[in-house]
């Protein structure tokens, strides 16, 4: 695999931080809070579990940082929390809990960049995302965090292999599942995502 | 005639989902491209699962809501022992992280809750300056040990930004100094305009607010700021003991801005 850039960024910072520097941990916490916590929660559903996941991964990878070798921290991190989602789902919650609308209340939503002020725009946009989200939701576990790599965290196939410990063509065959699977629910509900022939009837 | 092995020319499902991710190998990738070109069936349903990939990617990136900490106690898998703490603060000490991210929009929505605009009705506000001492504190050297008390925000559209505030403790005498330590990285001075500095009893404006003025109102980045305050000449109302937050906002050129904030108890 081609280190990328980050890899390369997190060599210093990991190298620190297996030296016990607090601070240079610090800064790969910061360098991945949002990803991982967002991976989590489009996993489990829910904030506060999603929370608990990342929390617990940052202790994790902080007290095992020294038995990390040549592998990439970005993939080892999230290879902790993608443990932890699991352990979460055998628990008992197999499928998430879908979240209730005041969970994720828009105060803590960022990078959006574009506002859309219309009532009506907002709503939709709001649907728009809750059918998006019940979707993933719906997915086998394999097949949702297939899908969460790679089209949320916007990972490459080959760290994604990396992330899950399967052959790139698992990788590869589950991503594509998925996304059939989303596309088949989302096109039950053409108002909000109309095919391309809907829109040319139009 | 040798035989030669047909491949077959419509592609899968697997080779039309990793096509739109380029994750082919190029001969592939061209022979998919081939033949999307002159199918319309395939083209269909490329358009479907590239519709759907734009709609995923379209979830909103959210910010968790509390702190992500590691706790002095969590030691790694060797011997480790923290060096440079204040002492009154060990058994609290955290490493606190961005719970607190906030990336807003300037404009009529976010600017309520910094203060590069005017307080809001009700609150009250004043100004104190830096004391002189603080000139002859270099930068970043001694109280760089004080991030026992700190906390780092990371740009969520650009990670290589982040922006971090640190004190030398996270409890103070009404009669002491507080000493604030304010970096940047990863922020240019084209990229950034004014950074705000403040002391309140609520997160955000509400409740009375002291600005700290800093030395120079034309910051240069990447940011470096070290200054000493005196808590008794910001005249807080009474009760004066009590929680606050220390924030920091710096107003990005593309009209966003990152906030961080830092808990402090000042004590009788």
């Amino acid at each position: 695999m081609v280190p990328s850039k980050s890899s390369n960024d997190d060599r210093d910072l990991v190298g620190r931080a297996r030296r016990g520097d607090r601070e240079a941990f610090t800064q790969l916490i910061v360098q991945y809070q949002v990803p991982l916590y967002n991976m989590a929660l489009r996993m489990v559903g829910t904030p506060d579990d999603a929370a608990d996941i990342a929390q617990e991964a940052f202790l994790r990878a902080w007290e095992k940082i020294r038995t990390l070798r040549d592998a990439p921290f970005k993939s080892w991190l999230f290879q902790i929390a993608a443990n932890l989602c699991y352990d979460h789902f055998r628990r008992g919650r197999r499928f998430g809990v879908m979240p209730d609308e005041d969970q994720t209340g828009s105060s803590n939503v960022v990078g959006l960049g574009i506002a859309t002020p219309d009532p009506q725009e907002r709503t939709e946009a709001n649907e728009r995302t809750r059918l998006v989200r019940d979707s993933i939701q719906a997915l086998d576990h394999d097949m949702r965090i297939a899908i969460i790599l790679r089209d949320v965290n916007g990972m490459a196939y080959d760290e994604i292999a990396a992330v899950l410990r399967v052959p790139l063509g698992t990788v590869k065959s589950r991503i594509a599942r998925a996304r059939a699977q989303v596309q088949e629910r989302l096109q039950q509900h053409p108002d909000f995502f109309p095919s391309r022939e809907d829109a040319h009837a139009e | 005639m040798p035989s030669e092995r047909r491949i077959p020319t419509e592609p899968t499902l697997e080779e039309l989902s990793a096509y739109l991710d380029h994750e082919l190998d190029v001969a592939t990738q061209a022979r998919v491209a081939d033949h999307v070109a002159g199918c319309a069936e395939c083209t269909r349903r490329l358009d479907g699962l590239r519709e759907t990939v734009h709609a995923v990617r379209a979830l909103p990136m959210e910010t968790p809501s509390r702190t992500f900490t590691i706790p002095a106690q969590r030691r790694q898998a060797f011997r480790w022992a923290p060096v440079g703490w204040v002492g009154g603060a060990a058994a609290a000490l955290l490493i606190i992280v961005a719970g607190v991210t906030q990336v807003h929009l300037n404009g009529p929505v976010g600017a309520t809750s910094t203060l590069s605009q005017a307080p809001a009705k009700g609150s009250q506000y004043s100004e104190v300056a830096p004391l002189d001492r603080s000139n002859d504190l270099a930068p970043g050297v001694a109280q760089r040990a004080s991030s026992a008390n700190a906390n780092t925000v990371v740009d969520p559209q650009n990670s290589s930004r982040s922006l971090t505030i640190s004190t030398d403790a996270s409890s103070y005498r009404a009669s002491g100094v507080i000493t604030v330590h304010v970096t940047t990285r990863g922020l240019s001075g084209a990229e950034a305009s004014s950074v705000k500095l403040s002391l309140s009893r609520e997160r955000g404006q509400a409740g009375y607010i002291v600005r700290l003025e800093p030395r120079s109102n034309a910051p240069t980045f990447p940011f470096d700021y070290e200054a000493a305050y005196s808590i008794q000449q910001m005249q807080l109302p009474a009760p004066v003991a009590g929680g606050y937050w220390l924030q920091v906002t710096i107003d990005m050129s593309d009209h966003r801005s990152l906030t961080a904030w830092l808990p402090l108890t000042i004590t009788p």
